[in-house]
């Protein structure tokens, strides 16, 4: 039987290719545990889409030239689930829409998902950033189950954001 | 026109358009860094393709446009241009050409088969599935 195992921690400023490295190292660990390629590919769409969000909408807050909270990302293992958890700073600008879009996502089941998916890539351009509006609809289609979420004041600029996804692997 | 070549890289697909073969294939990962970077001059070099078989179409010679679809995984980033491709294809198809799109999966993956049911659904296009 599985027990409750932290699999991969990262906690630090996130490059592409540091999301690559996690990645690949997440492959790696589920091969290990003989995961099948459709649980392996719902914990890498989701461990994409919310490592992809941090690095194109995370907002540094400096003390001076420090930065503080940089991102902070795990991955973990139960008897019945992974975990995927990401954290990260976000202007406070941000929040009520965030917050709106993953309250939305949270009401839907699995067909309500796909129209939501379905109106939104056929409406959405792709934004400068690289986002299409497309990522936490991502997240909960693979998950499966609603997604948990908090938001903690850092000033009165900044929150920060973490996100916490389900997967089951049973 | 020329072929589109794209080598495949850590973040982007093995990318083959050939305008001449009349197949365009593209296949692997997709995650680019800068995603309109990498996929706007693809979606730019097949709208001058459909302009280039328009204009070569005759009333009973219409060229047949194969499209292969072999991705591992794709981002939703990624989709949106995949789905743009699309778009175009079935502008062409809509011209009277003959459209075949054939969408690979690895055997069991029900993620990659279901992600191609779905563009082929946005798309209003059939696709042919194969797994390997």
């Amino acid at each position: 039987m599985i027990k409750e195992t932290s699999l991969l921690t990262h906690n630090g400023s996130l490059s592409y290719e540091a999301i690559g490295i996690l990645l690949n190292k997440m492959t790696s660990i589920l091969d290990d545990f003989g995961m099948n390629i459709t649980i392996k590919k719902k914990v890498y769409a989701a461990i994409v889409e919310s490592l992809e969000n941090i690095y194109r909408h995370q907002d540094i807050v400096k003390n001076g030239d420090q930065i503080i909270h940089t991102p902070l990302f795990t991955l973990n293992i139960d008897p019945q689930n992974f975990t995927i958890s990401a954290t990260n700073s976000l202007r406070i600008e941000k929040i009520a829409n965030l917050k709106q879009r993953l309250d939305l996502v949270n009401t839907l089941d699995r067909i309500g998902l796909k129209e939501l998916y379905k109106n939104t890539i056929l409406h959405n351009a792709v934004n400068n950033r690289g986002g299409a509006g497309l990522g936490i609809i991502n997240i909960a289609k693979v998950s499966e189950n609603k997604i948990g979420y908090t938001f903690d004041p850092i000033d009165k600029q900044y929150f920060l954001f973490s996100i916490h996804i389900t997967i089951c692997h049973q | 026109m020329k072929t589109l070549i794209l080598e495949p890289t850590e973040f982007t697909p093995d990318l083959h358009f050939d305008p001449v073969q009349n197949v365009l294939n593209i296949a692997g990962f997709s995650r680019p860094e800068n995603v309109i970077g990498y996929y706007k001059p693809v979606v730019k070099w097949v709208q001058d393709y459909i302009e280039e078989v328009v204009m070569n179409n005759t009333e009973f010679d219409k060229a047949l446009i194969t499209m292969n679809f072999r991705m591992t995984y794709f981002n939703s980033s990624s989709a949106k241009f995949l789905l743009d491709i699309l778009f175009e294809l079935r502008k062409i198809h809509e011209k009277g050409n003959r459209v075949v799109i054939n969408w690979y999966y690895e055997s069991d993956d029900d993620e990659i088969k279901e992600s191609g049911e779905e563009l082929s659904d946005l798309v209003c296009l059939p696709f042919n599935y194969y797994d390997y």
